[in-house]
């Protein structure tokens, strides 16, 4: 108790020594502290009158230093309408921590910029939201596997202001179950789980009651001693999320053994102060949810959604009890469209802060965005201050690595889960610096194939086979060349066929003297051409076994040449006579199956050609 | 200010069909690549032919194992 003699006495000077700050009075309190869970958190409604002449600005709020070293979250809100309209029709003001000239020890002072001033006579409503963290003393500090876990809170049961209060109340909520002990002041009730302090009149500026409140907790005290949330943007279509969570039970410490049996078979009596499970919220779609801790994953976790959200609930590997620790990642897949957006000409990723877990106190919490390579001009804005400066992280086909911004905080609640932009130029061509990655990586080995076949790997240039070799591929070269050629002779002869039945449909004699003209000199073109092949094959000794072969190709082809010619000059010459087609097929009959017979013959040879 | 959601080029839902036609076409052209690579000699290999081959091939390749990394779950 002598921490509250201790602020008594400060009391006592900041009352004398503090000088009027405003002629502002609070004409009605509410106060509601929740302390159902291990967050603490009070919600103040005032309505604020000002009975001086000057306009006021700012509104201040006090609170003691023990509390304030807990504070995680203050929000307060101006409530416009009459009554109690709900938070969505309130506005957030901006809340700066003040330091007044003689500010009295032990005090931190708060002040809340009003949009417009405050004129005589007018009055205000305001709400304002603090959230503390590790504020609940468990006590006795240590307990064992079947103790329930007792919390101690001290508060003070009139509302610590710079301004004096004419009307307050205060209401404590605890948890559905046994309060063991309270302060006991006049006008006092405990009615089920709330208990009301108040209501209080006509109380002077710094007016402090202390009150303790000693009551049974067994909601989960989760507290990520450090959690690394890690936001990695893929602009072919994923924020992929993942969570390093380093866990430990905040509450009381757990002392004796631990007894596997007892508390299977009665977990919710030898086991009440611990926590089996955690349930996270994830965004909707969120996909390729996964769960493991450091030595892989077998430990259970269900997943279930809706299209408002996704929920996990995870099961670490055992029951955590007071100070127990663990350690696990969670990580998720979120589609881009949800949380990217572009706007004039900057993209922004717009995305909420703090953990998915219900009611988790994050002591360090670090945000990590990794933005794909290539972004420029970054800049990160966060509702609330935080520390943050920039990395670079190498990952899967990176160059230069990506730019990584991190922001840091501590002491982070649920209350922070607000949605936060970091902003970068990104140029869409830089997508593609992946896939051409990849394409050039496969380009290379088919060159690197290429040269490989080009080389010359063999070390005695001088050798017989080696020799033998050359010529011999050489000799290869000059058939296939050859193999060429005479294929193209035969589509020539294909050619000049084919005019003769145009020439029985159409009738146009000067049409098919001009196809057997080109088709004329493109043979001789070619057999031009194959002359030095046919010489370079005579005179190889490599080609000796096939030269035959080829020599009877080339002469049959000659033949067959000379026999198509023939046949059709006599077709023609036909047609200029005017002869009947009965003639005509009379005449070049014999021709006729002669031709058939050495295509068929010169299409062998040509197939066992290929084949060298 | 007003700001329009940004998504992926090709839909996600794509990814597993694209990576399966380009890879087939990719893997195609490979084996004609090497295939002409073992049928021809020295002397009557064309050097463009190949380059060109190698090319279009690697570009399927390239694309294609982007998709199957997509496909798969690996946002590069």
């Amino acid at each position: 108790m002598r921490r509250f003699d201790l602020f008594v006495f400060a009391f006592a000077i900041a009352i004398l020594s503090s000088p009027v700050l405003s002629d502002l009075i609070i004409s009605k309190l509410d106060r509601r502290i929740d302390l159902t869970t291990q967050i603490v958190r009070a919600t103040t409604s005032l309505k604020v009158e000002n009975t001086g002449s000057d306009l006021v600005s700012e509104v201040l709020l006090t609170i003691p230093d023990n509390q304030a070293n807990h504070l995680a979250y203050l929000k307060a809100t101006l409530n416009e309408g009459k009554g109690k309209s709900k938070a969505s029709a309130s506005v957030s003001l901006p809340v700066e921590v003040y330091h007044p000239k003689d500010a009295p020890p032990s005090l931190t002072f708060y002040s809340i910029s009003l949009p417009k001033g405050l004129a005589k006579g007018d009055s205000l409503n305001l709400v304002v939201l603090a959230v503390y963290t590790h504020i609940l003393e468990p006590f006795p500090q240590k307990i064992s596997q079947a103790d329930i876990q007792l919390l101690l809170f001290q508060d003070s049961a009139h509302y610590l202001s710079p301004y004096p209060v004419k009307a307050q109340t205060l209401t404590v909520k605890l948890p559905d179950a046994r309060t063991e002990s309270y302060t006991k002041l006049e006008n006092t009730k405990l009615q089920g789980s709330e208990l009301k302090y108040g209501p209080y009149e006509n109380l002077p500026p710094f007016s402090y009651l202390p009150v303790v409140v000693h009551f049974e907790n067994n909601q989960p005290f989760a507290v990520a001693k450090e959690l690394v949330r890690e936001i990695e943007i893929s602009h072919w279509g994923n924020v992929q999320i993942t969570e390093h969570y380093s866990l430990v039970h905040g509450g009381a410490q757990s002392k004796g053994e631990f007894s596997r049996l007892d508390y299977q078979s009665r977990p919710y009596v030898r086991g009440a102060s611990a926590f089996r499970r955690l349930v996270a919220k994830l965004p909707p779609r969120a996909h390729s949810v996964y769960y493991r801790d450091e030595i892989g994953n077998i430990s259970t976790s269900s997943l279930w959604g809706d299209s408002k959200k996704t929920e996990l609930e995870i099961e670490p590997r055992y029951p955590m009890f007071g100070g127990w620790k663990t350690e696990f990642t969670i990580g998720y897949g979120l589609p881009l469209k949800d949380f990217l957006f572009g706007l004039d000409g900057k993209r922004f990723l717009n995305i909420t802060f703090g953990s998915p877990m219900n009611e988790l106190v994050v002591n360090t919490l670090f945000v990590k965005v990794v933005l794909p390579e290539g972004s420029k001009e970054i800049l990160a804005s966060v509702p609330f201050p935080v520390k943050q400066w920039q990395e670079i992280k190498v990952s899967h086909l990176d160059v230069a690595g990506r730019p990584v911004v991190v922001l840091e905080k501590s002491n982070v609640v649920p209350e922070h889960n607000e949605y936060f932009q970091v902003y970068y130029k990104f140029c869409s061509l830089s997508m593609f610096r992946e896939p051409l990655m990849l394409v050039s990586g496969f380009f290379l080995l088919f060159v690197a194939y290429i040269i490989y076949m080009r080389a010359d790997l063999s070390i005695s240039k001088s050798s017989a086979s080696y020799l033998a070799k050359l010529q011999w591929e050489e000799v290869q070269a000059t058939v296939q060349q050859l193999h060429k050629i005479v294929s193209r002779c035969l589509s020539a002869h294909d050619k000049l066929e084919a005019s003769l039945p145009d020439l029985s449909r159409t009738g146009d004699v000067q049409a098919c003297k001009a196809t057997r003209k080109s088709v004329d000199s493109l043979l001789k073109e070619l057999s031009k051409e194959l002359k030095p092949l046919v010489a370079f094959l005579q005179s190889s000794p490599q080609a000796s076994q096939i030269f035959p072969k080829v020599e009877e190709l080339v002469a049959k082809e000659r033949d067959l040449q000379e026999r198509l010619v023939a046949k059709h000059t006599t077709v023609v010459d036909c047609y200029e006579k005017k002869l009947g087609g009965r003639e005509i097929e009379n005449r070049i009959a014999s021709q006729q199956q002669k031709i058939t017979a050495l295509r068929q013959e010169i299409d062998d040879l040509m197939e066992f050609i290929d084949e060298i | 200010m007003a700001s329009k959601s940004i998504s992926s080029p090709v839909p996600d839902a794509w990814y597993p069909t694209l990576s399966l036609f380009t890879l087939t076409i990719g893997l195609a052209l490979t084996a004609f690549f090497f295939i002409y690579e073992a049928t021809t000699s020295r002397k009557t290999r064309s050097l463009a032919q190949e380059l060109i081959t190698a090319a279009v091939a690697s570009v399927f390749l390239g694309f294609g194992s982007l998709f199957l990394l997509l496909a798969s779950g690996v946002y590069v």
